[in-house]
């Protein structure tokens, strides 16, 4: 079974880093909600927040919360080392991205949302009622399509987003929950046997 | 493992999945264009505040990537004469690496050492937020003197120096007429001069074509609806606006293709010419026909790929049994310039090449797998799309000036015949020269070329 080791995805962010806060603040000001105070010339000043930022944080915020209930579930039920290794990956790295983003949403007044939603509620039922294998399945396959869709999102915030930090949040986040995604996909053709497959933990990089 | 206990598992599967996929859980601006949320007037003034600013990210994103000084090669113009097709290799190099080093590594080296050049990963849009179709200051000038229409945005400019677009206006010609060469006496084709230029030389059928494929219809940045980048209200843009002459000149755009915004890839306008041996069009859809084409661009160039955005700003629908196919009577008469070392089957002639050249060739067919894809005998194309995989090179998912870095998939094998006429190259023009096309394919098809087979495979290019 390879290993899947539980690291820090910040290392992955390495050849995102130059740039950044310049490229945050340029945006599409069609879409910048009136009133909105400028920061420099056309760009909007920091911690004024757009729709896509409201609904990005939410989404995400959800969607991390959910990832660290799970992953803890996982701790506990997880069958194959493999996927508890995976499971403590996402509850550290989770964790830590929703503790940060949780401190931009209230720098910039933004909704935080509580709990779960209907999606992710419906999930942990589900998980709740597996156990071995069946559980190892059922969890490696939400969270595919989780980070699919986290994927979705945080390229709908680097796109639309208006808050530079909120956006420069997901700028770091999308490479490390591509990362993720791969390791998901991986893992699952892995335990079912699919035939021709690369592990994407072959980069030492992303181990340390 | 009992019988009973395996059976359930793939049940427990797909409930799992079948409960997350049932769900409405992305936002629907990922897919549809969001109105714009205030007054024109409004947009207008920070669009033009941050243009400024726009401008010098992308000035640096080039300068990073790229020499962009003025190297031609000595006495090679583009075919009507007008531009020095520029020289070696432009794509720079990441510190402590040569062409040589990077070669002798693996697609996992490089992306493990950080070390694909920049200049190889897609080029960003000016204004990924934005995107949308963007002219070249030649094509923008031409078409205000010749018809007092307005292709300038208020947003951004182009971006790209002049030394790296194709020579404008471009030569046409005319496969129904080879006696005549070009045709265009160094104009535009425009709404108002293509009658006088074409009469005589072209058939009813072509001629309407023509007219259809000159006339202005709206589009996202240039119709009469607040949500516009030109600052009057516009009459939209033509067919040939992008594809100057039924060549190219530059305009870029991003690909109708791939949502959500930040995922869009550029899409470089690429050359008309020799249409009528393509057999699929679009980089990415494949479409079977040009007629199918002709008729979908008034739902892809111009809106993005977003019919509801096209209902809103007035859409041109060509009537499919008469109109898209006069316009395509037009296009499959265009024809590629003149190669005259190129025997019938699109082989050099060993009387009229230089050694170098013919060299060049036989790198071409051989050790360079160049035809592979780009086959002489079917005008150096082979009708399909593929995967370069150039994501082996680079880790997925950082953002370069707006653009998310990701695997681009399926691409159309373009044509290389007159390619010295269009640059830049690679569906998003990317790649300045053709020196850097060269040390593209070098690397990731993993062909250890020396420096004269490179320089060979140059020479034997622009006879093309």
């Amino acid at each position: 079974m390879t290993r899947i080791l539980a690291v820090c995805g910040v290392a992955a962010l390495a050849t995102a880093a130059p740039a950044l806060a310049q490229q945050a603040g340029l945006g599409n000001p069609a879409t910048t909600p009136a009133g909105t105070s400028e920061g420099g010339r056309g760009i909007p000043a920091a911690r004024e927040p757009n729709d896509t930022d409201r609904i990005f944080t939410r989404e995400v915020l959800i969607g991390g919360r959910a990832e660290v209930m799970f992953g803890k579930l996982a701790g506990e039920r997880a069958h194959a080392t493999a996927v508890k290794q995976f499971a403590e990956r996402m509850v550290q790295d989770h964790t830590r991205s929703g503790d940060d983003l949780l401190n931009l949403a209230q720098a910039a007044n933004l909704p935080v949302p509580e709990g779960l939603d209907r999606d992710h509620r419906m999930i942990r039922d589900e998980l709740d009622k597996l156990n071995g294998a069946a559980f190892d399945d059922a969890y490696i396959h939400s969270q595919i399509t989780d980070h699919q869709q986290t994927v979705q999102l945080l390229e709908f915030e680097i796109g639309s987003g208006q808050d530079p930090a909120v956006k420069q949040f997901a700028v770091q986040a999308l490479p490390v929950v591509m990362r993720h995604l791969q390791i998901a996909q991986f893992l699952a053709a892995e335990r079912e046997g699919v035939a021709s497959r690369i592990n994407p933990e072959r980069d030492g990089n992303a181990l340390r | 493992m009992a019988p009973f206990t395996r059976c359930l598992l793939p049940a427990a599967v797909l409930l799992t999945l079948g409960l997350s996929a049932a769900a409405d859980q992305l936002p629907p601006q990922l897919t549809y264009r969001t109105l714009p949320t205030q007054p024109f007037d409004a947009v207008r003034t920070a669009d033009e505040a941050e243009k400024p600013a726009v401008q010098q990210r992308q000035r640096a994103l080039l300068e990073e990537r790229y020499d962009l000084s003025d190297r031609p090669t000595p006495n090679v113009m583009m075919s009507a004469g007008r531009k020095p097709v520029q020289g070696g290799v432009r794509v720079k190099l990441p510190r402590g690496a040569t062409w040589e080093s990077l070669a002798q590594m693996s697609p996992d080296d490089i992306r493990r050492s950080n070390l694909f050049p920049a200049a190889f990963l897609p080029l960003p849009h000016v204004k990924q937020a934005t995107g949308g179709q963007v002219f070249p200051n030649n094509q923008i000038d031409e078409i205000a003197k010749q018809e007092s229409r307005n292709l300038r945005r208020f947003d951004v400019d182009f971006d790209l120096p002049d030394r790296f677009t194709p020579e404008f206006p471009p030569p046409i010609f005319l496969s129904s007429h080879p006696e005549l060469g070009d045709v265009s006496r160094g104009q535009l084709l425009t709404i108002k001069n293509y009658y006088a230029l074409m009469i005589g030389l072209i058939t009813p059928v072509q001629m309407e074509g023509l007219r259809l494929l000159l006339t202005p219809f709206p589009q996202e940045e240039f119709n009469q609806t607040e949500d516009r980048k030109s600052a009057d209200q516009s009459l939209g843009v033509t067919c040939l606006d992008c594809h100057s002459n039924f060549s190219t000149n530059g305009a870029f755009h991003q690909t109708p293709d791939v949502r959500p915004q930040a995922a869009r890839f550029r899409l470089d306008t690429v050359s008309l010419r020799g249409l009528f041996n393509q057999q699929i069009h679009g980089s990415k859809r494949s479409l079977r026909s040009v007629e199918d084409f002709s008729e979908f661009e008034q739902r892809t160039a111009y809106f993005n790929g977003d019919q509801m955005s096209a209902q809103r700003k007035g859409v041109n629908l060509p009537e499919r049994h008469d109109q898209t196919a006069m316009m395509a009577q037009m296009q499959n008469i265009i024809d590629f310039p003149p190669a005259p070392k190129l025997d019938p089957l699109d082989r050099l002639d060993p009387s009229q090449a230089t050694a170098e050249e013919l060299t060049g060739e036989r790198v071409f067919m051989g050790k360079g797998q160049c035809a592979a894809c780009h086959v002489p005998v079917t005008a150096f194309m082979d009708n399909n799309l593929h995967d370069l995989k150039l994501d082996r090179f680079y880790p997925l998912g950082a953002t370069v000036n707006g653009l998310v870095i990701l695997p681009e998939g399926p691409i159309k094998t373009f044509t290389l015949r007159g390619i010295k006429d269009t640059p830049p190259y690679l569906h998003d023009g990317r790649l300045l020269t053709l020196a850097d096309c060269l040390e593209f394919f070098n690397l990731v098809l993993g062909l250890k070329l020396t420096q004269d087979e490179k320089n060979d495979l140059v020479a034997y290019m622009l006879t093309l």
